[in-house]
């Protein structure tokens, strides 16, 4: 009885332990949990674009804003190195199953390695460093527009644009330039930043109150 | 010890009973592999090609299923995607219809391949996720993650869907709002949705800890993964379609 009082007394006194290398079951949970609701999130935005073609052209926009949430919402929750890098390979994972390519997958998943590091650079304490590091994250919205960096001829070479002709084809090559592109890049970043700040600020106005953040 | 292969309870993976679907009742790695395959295909430069039979397929596999609504949902989008992509544009050629052409082109394959994505998600319980996944040696992070995600889709699309519906109810889901207020708009859909869902997977998180979910130890399976009859014809009728896709070449 008196041992195990000492125990408990030597374990109430004791500092906080830090969290150990490994992902624990809680953090596993949690990427699997901020996962589905960034999915989820992005898929009902997506949805939206069906009501109209105006609505359509602001659907990734407003992805890469409403994507902020969760995200932020999950980094006030993480402790360790990782977790931020699992939760992009589940992202990237599901976007393949859903039929993404396996190269935008891929810097989807090393994107997401990048906010990681951005975080733990910020001892995941720092707003900021969230903000950069959803930034950093958000560019994977950009990652369908890859290939034509990469292989613009066989970008183009698809069934799908051949079956559009070849004046349509030429026109989209002449529009597509790499200013525009580059333009695009910089305004999905743009977005992104724009994101973590209003998912910030939505973190303070009400989930800090709820006792959820 | 061996585990024992026992039938599973009446629930998710088998809800529904009846002897076809329980024969039909895919192994989860011959599932996951499906979707890739069927992903990576339709995705491919030339997808559209395998477009139509991987669409056939999600049908189908609802069909087994007794999915119905899935099933008229992916045949009834594929046709408007058909008939936006293709026919569209030689009945009212215009740039608008071209854009919206070459939306539905791009689209119809994710239609496609979330059909064939849709049966593993309804018919996969997280316990036979996670075991198909140890049984694949995936690294345990990922496969804790990936049975949790099965787990939690259906609640939070769920709590997003109320939402949705809510806002619909009280005139706050109209394209005109979205466009004059759209950070006001995403703060409406977003939060409720949001805690909703933290808050229902604050007790199932609990439960699933109380039950050794992430533990080091590796669990024993109920149902260990094991190939069937099913998946070789799964297999054959895969091989088939995609040779009849290639044949059929020159319509597509």
């Amino acid at each position: 009885m008196s041992d195990s009082t000492e125990a408990a007394t030597t374990a109430s006194s004791a500092k906080p332990r830090p969290p150990g290398p490994r992902l624990s079951a809680r953090d596993l949970l949690n990427v699997a949990v901020f996962a589905v609701i960034f999915l989820v999130a992005n898929w009902a935005i997506a949805m939206l674009g069906i009501i109209s073609p105006v609505v359509w052209l602001m659907v990734t926009p407003l992805q890469i804003v409403v994507g902020a949430i969760p995200f932020m919402l999950f980094l006030t929750r993480v402790r360790r190195l990782g977790a931020v890098s699992l939760f992009g390979v589940v992202i990237a994972l599901f976007y393949l199953l859903a039929g993404n390519s396996p190269l935008s997958s891929a810097v989807i998943a090393a994107l997401g390695v990048v906010a990681d590091l951005i975080c733990q650079a910020g001892k995941y304490r720092s707003k900021w460093a969230s903000i950069w590091a959803y930034t950093a994250f958000g560019m994977g919205f950009f990652t369908p527009f890859i290939p034509l960096f990469i292989d613009r001829e066989a970008y183009f070479a698809t069934s799908t644009w051949e079956s559009m002709g070849a004046d349509y084809v030429e026109a989209a090559d002449k529009l597509l330039t790499t200013p525009l592109l580059s333009g695009l890049a910089v305004a999905i970043a743009i977005f992104g930043f724009a994101g973590g700040l209003i998912g910030s600020a939505t973190l303070r106005k009400h989930f800090a109150r709820a006792g959820l953040a | 010890m061996p585990a024992q292969r026992v039938d599973p309870p009446a629930g998710r993976a088998d809800r529904g009973g009846g002897a076809l679907r329980r024969h039909a009742r895919l192994d989860p790695r011959a599932k996951i592999l499906l979707v890739v395959i069927v992903s990576l295909a339709v995705m491919s430069p030339d997808g559209l090609i395998f477009t139509p039979a991987a669409l056939a397929l999600g049908v189908g596999l609802a069909l087994v299923e007794s999915a119905w609504r899935r099933a008229a949902a992916l045949a009834g989008l594929g046709g408007v995607m058909w008939i936006g992509g293709w026919l569209a544009p030689l009945w009212l050629p215009g740039p608008l219809v071209l854009v919206t052409a070459l939306a539905c082109q791009f689209s119809i394959r994710f239609v496609a391949s979330v059909g064939v994505a849709a049966h593993l998600v309804a018919t996969t319980s997280p316990t036979g996720m996670s075991a198909a996944l140890r049984a694949v040696h995936a690294p345990r992070a990922i496969a804790v993650t990936l049975a949790v995600m099965l787990r939690f889709f259906p609640v939070v699309a769920g709590e997003a869907a109320a939402v949705v519906d809510a806002m619909r109810l009280g005139g706050l889901a109209r394209a005109g709002g979205l466009g004059r207020h759209p950070i006001r708009a995403l703060e409406r859909f977003a939060v409720p949705m949001v805690a909703a869902s933290l808050r229902a997977s604050e007790d199932l998180s609990a439960s699933a800890i109380l039950r050794g979910l992430g533990s080091r130890r590796r669990p024993t399976a109920m149902t260990p993964p094991r190939f069937g009859p099913a998946d070789l014809a799964a297999g054959l009728v895969l091989a088939a379609l995609a040779v009849l896709s290639l044949e059929l070449r020159p319509l597509t």
